[in-house]
């Protein structure tokens, strides 16, 4: 992971990351009322790419969050239940 | 409701929250003898804190006596603002000053040292707690909720951070919109700290504050930075999420990864490793974000959760602020208890405070600056423009243009009036 010169995958990025994830997911979302989303915008704007668009409509997965909070907020579809890990659970930072 | 569970102990402050905000609260109030518990919702102090880079130090070694044991990385000598037409070139100003007023440093690491000066002076601080909500007793705030179990206490400091679930929960504040608020990413660039220094110029302690426009952030409003850390970079980049949302092409990752990989840094970021990426929603909107009221009866809010972060436009002040809020409300929580009175009306020293403190006053000063920050222009136009007349000095092979010429040809070249230039120009200025 030490060549400057090339862009890395979002996936090898968020490997050198250290979580605690939770046996239970802390966020969910309404799959239902993002068929009907019109700007899909947690797909390009999570930062860790919690969310993929799929054939099959929105895929979630929550091991990679980050608990930013960013796609609760550009939800347009009020579609995502939003809470922080139970107990100590999630990422854990080091050197931010 | 579910059952609740009220634990026998009960506290007389509760903070929510091991941030500077929360800590440098429950430090002061733990030094004047108030019997103070912390919650914090990470594993251990400091595992859920990222900011982007750089602390103010003035109103930390107000608050804390023995600021000189403060984990500092670097020291900012160096200040750098580049303008980034593409990822190719930049025009910068370089700045280098005699005394450095703010620090590097990990956020995770300073708020371990605040969460320690806490414990020392007596506080108690609990992980792996979320709060979830506030408990009330007769329609005031009487302690902190998580789960089924209730943590009594005679007064409640909020220092929860930007998502305010708990303010939500209560019904104080309404949830984050995106015009709120930015979006930060961040990578954190691995070396050794002699690597750091040959590649920036930098001598031991000293640090490098440099921020980037344009390009950086594919025109979309907002700015990137890159902080030296002792044998580290940390490099990120802020989008307002409203504006993201709809110019935003790609994915905000590769923002971060077109800025590591930009021809225009690669002398600077040889040989670095990435060694954690992290994103954290900033206020923006301050104004807007701001609760209503500060103080409720048993209750306080600060730092980001009270919408008490600066963006002067080239860098933010958050941390300091966040400490420094959380510092007053702990003044606040003293003289409500000398009137032994924990209601609004004896709390609301701590708005009055804040009013006439560094934070608010900063606040006000810089308020343009939100409102030019929204303008499109100055992150896609601006940089063509004056990428043109660099182009045009620097790499005309028939000599260089006269600089006045130069700008009038390339904001021909743009279809942009030198006029509105020039007095968007002076506008700008006088903001900052």
């Amino acid at each position: 992971m030490s060549s400057p010169e090339r862009k890395l995958r979002l996936t090898d990025i968020i490997n050198v990351n250290i979580w605690d994830v939770d046996s239970k997911p802390h966020i969910i979302v309404n799959y239902e009322k993002c068929k009907n989303c019109p700007t899909k915008a947690c797909v390009r704007l999570c930062p860790t790419g919690c969310y993929t668009e799929t054939e099959n409509g929105i895929l979630f997965s929550y091991e990679g969050c980050v608990e930013c909070g960013t796609c609760r907020v550009v939800c347009p579809m009020e579609a995502i239940t939003w809470t922080y890990p139970k107990s100590g659970k999630g990422i854990f930072y080091r050197f931010s | 409701m579910e059952e609740m569970n009220i634990l026998d102990q009960k506290f007389d402050v509760a903070v929510v929250g091991a941030g500077p905000a929360g800590l440098a609260a429950a430090y002061y109030l733990a030094k004047k003898g108030f019997k103070t518990v912390v919650l914090e919702r990470g594993r251990e102090i400091g595992s859920k804190s990222i900011y982007g880079g750089r602390i103010y130090a003035a109103p930390l070694k107000e608050i804390y006596p023995n600021f000189n044991s403060m984990p500092v990385h670097r020291w900012v000598k160096k200040e750098r603002i580049s303008i980034m037409p593409d990822y190719e070139s930049m025009i910068s100003i370089d700045y280098q000053g005699k005394d450095a007023i703010s620090f590097t440093a990990y956020l995770t690491e300073v708020v371990k040292w605040m969460g320690i000066q806490a414990e020392t002076a007596g506080a108690t601080i609990i992980t792996d707690v979320p709060v979830t909500n506030f408990y009330r007793e007769n329609n005031k705030v009487a302690g902190v909720v998580s789960g089924e179990d209730v943590l009594r206490s005679d007064v409640v400091v909020d220092a929860e951070g930007v998502n305010r679930l708990v303010l939500e929960a209560s019904g104080i504040v309404k949830p984050l919109k995106p015009e709120l608020v930015a979006l930060g990413v961040k990578e954190v660039l691995k070396g050794d700290s002699k690597q750091i220094e040959d590649a920036f110029g930098l001598s031991q302690d000293e640090g490098l504050a440099w921020v980037f426009l344009g390009a950086a952030t594919a025109n979309v409003p907002g700015g990137a930075f890159l902080y030296t850390n002792r044998d580290s970079v940390s490099l990120g980049v802020v989008v307002l999420l409203d504006k993201a949302i709809v110019n935003l092409k790609d994915h905000i990752s590769q923002l971060v990864e077109s800025l590591r990989t930009a021809p225009a840094l690669k002398n600077y970021l040889k040989n670095l490793r990435i060694s954690e990426y992290s994103a954290h929603l900033i206020p923006e909107d301050v104004w807007s974000l701001r609760p209503e009221r500060l103080v409720y009866d048993g209750l306080l809010i600060t730092g980001d959760a009270a919408g008490l972060l600066l963006n002067a436009g080239y860098t933010y002040r958050g941390v300091d602020f966040a400490a420094y809020s959380g510092y007053l409300a702990g003044k606040a929580i003293e003289s409500a208890h000398a009137q032994g009175d924990y209601g609004a009306g004896a709390l609301s020293s701590y708005e009055k405070m804040l009013k006439d403190s560094i934070v608010i006053k900063e606040l006000n000063r810089f308020r343009k600056v939100h409102e030019i920050m929204k303008n499109n222009l100055l992150f896609e136009k601006y940089p063509k423009i004056m990428s043109g007349v660099m182009k045009r000095m620097f790499e005309n092979s028939d000599g260089p243009s006269k600089a006045w010429d130069a700008i009038n040809e390339s904001c021909k070249e743009n279809q942009y009036s030198m006029l509105k230039l020039l007095i968007n120009g002076y506008k700008i200025v006088r903001a900052l």
